[in-house]
């Protein structure tokens, strides 16, 4: 049993998972500035910033993406704003991951202990002094597991931008099953070259956690 | 631009109609994630050795790949093999799937984390296995699994809305049809994010009573 239908339309998908990479890769380079500054803010801004921050986070934790997509693909035409489609897809998710990846950075910056803290201002140290050289070199070996299982999650989510019309490794599939009729063969495909990049992501990140744990 | 109210409140019927169908898909969803996670947890922590292989294949597949392209599977591809399932059944089915998965590694994690001294001490005691786990470990277990299964009915809350890709009429759905009918895109997604809001708001409003209702202190 040769899965035919899949093989003829391999090249198409693979560059449509092409497309899911360059989307994966932009959203993931956006939600981590967002992130980190996110998390700053909210370990050490003031209150009305944070504030702020804990709105944000409310409402990304409560509201589905695909809401916040059809929300950008239908308001922002009437709003004036015309974007291109593929950096309004970068733009959202990137938006909306910065949200978990705030979390992760946030739980590596409070995971060191305090006396860490008490020992730099102790040497006459400023915020910005202790945070460079104390705090970031450890929070991110810290961070590193779960910010590789964060962006996993990122590059599945991708899929969501074919629902509101946007080319890329999903849409590609669906396309694909309307010419030749095998759904099994052609979403197998697909979900597989989506388990070929997750899950060397999620092995990665085992990796990263095990290497952490001789650190200590 | 001023909101019309009007709009949302004459269309709260048609709201309601998708609520009901979110509300039940979720609900039916995170039950047979619960139960199906349950199954995989145990074939996961099996002493037979294949079990545990299978069990682990499966977690790592689900996880790996988009729960959208395994409701596409399941709809496009059982339609076509000539036995069709509705939309609703197959997101149910995707959902299902893929998040007992994800339970079934927070079951694990729940009962993993009680100390092997515990599960020693038991036994030393002359309890059964089923003792031990029944009395020892798991109502030590529930308590910690709490707080990261609503995490994961939140989640599930949340990938109810992709049914809408496959033509069941929830509230994502009805939100776009409402749009499309009658551009009043800003009522219609600020209603439809409030309503999320508090479906999401009720589950991990519940699971922080429940933490502190059974919390254990040590």
């Amino acid at each position: 049993m040769i899965p035919q239908a899949l093989l003829r339309n391999a090249l198409y998908l693979l560059r449509g998972a092409e497309f899911t990479v360059l989307l994966s890769a932009g959203s993931i380079v956006l939600s981590t500035v967002v992130g980190a500054i996110v998390a700053l803010s909210h370990a050490f801004g003031p209150t009305p910033l944070r504030i702020l921050v804990e709105l944000y986070l409310f409402l990304v934790r409560g509201i589905p993406l695909l809401i916040l997509l059809f929300a950008m693909y239908y308001m922002l035409p009437y709003a004036g704003i015309d974007l291109n489609p593929i950096a309004g897809g970068i733009l959202v998710i990137g938006i909306y991951y910065g949200a978990f990846m705030s979390q992760v950075f946030r739980a590596a910056i409070l995971s060191l202990p305090k006396s860490q803290w008490d020992a730099a201002r102790g040497l006459g140290m400023r915020l910005p002094l202790i945070l460079q050289i104390v705090v970031f070199p450890q929070a991110f070996r810290i961070a590193a597991p779960p910010f590789v299982n964060t962006c996993m999650q990122l590059v599945k989510s991708t899929s969501l931008v074919s629902i509101i019309g946007l080319w890329e490794l999903t849409m590609a599939g669906r396309e694909a099953v309307e010419r030749t009729l095998a759904p099994f063969q052609i979403f197998a495909g697909v979900a597989l070259i989506y388990f070929c990049i997750c899950f060397s992501l999620a092995s990665y990140g085992r990796y990263l956690e095990k290497r952490m744990q001789y650190v200590h | 631009m001023p909101l019309d109210l009007n709009f949302i409140v004459r269309n709260l019927p048609l709201f309601g109609r998708g609520l009901i169908v979110t509300v039940e898909l979720s609900l039916l969803a995170i039950g047979l994630a619960m139960a199906w996670g349950l199954v995989v947890a145990f074939g996961r922590m099996a002493r037979v050795r294949w079990l545990r292989t299978v069990a682990g294949a499966y977690i790592e597949l689900v996880r790996d790949t988009p729960v959208l392209v395994q409701m596409y599977f399941i709809y496009f591809g059982f339609s076509m093999a000539g036995f069709g399932m509705s939309g609703f059944l197959s997101g149910l089915l995707a959902l299902s799937l893929q998040n007992g998965g994800y339970i079934a590694e927070i079951y694990r994690a729940g009962i993993e984390s009680i100390s092997v001294k515990q599960v020693e001490g038991g036994k030393a005691l002359g309890m059964s296995r089923w003792d031990v786990m029944s009395i020892v470990v798991l109502p030590q277990a529930l308590v910690r699994v709490i707080s990261p299964l609503a995490n994961q009915f939140i989640v599930i809350i949340k990938d109810t809305s992709l049914v809408s890709a496959i033509a069941v009429a929830e509230l994502t759905q009805i939100g776009k049809l409402l749009t499309e009918r009658s551009a009043a895109s800003y009522e219609v997604f600020l209603t439809i994010a409030v309503l999320y809001l508090m479906m999401t708001g009720i589950v991990s409003g519940l699971s922080r009573l429940a933490e502190r209702q059974f919390a254990i202190y040590h």
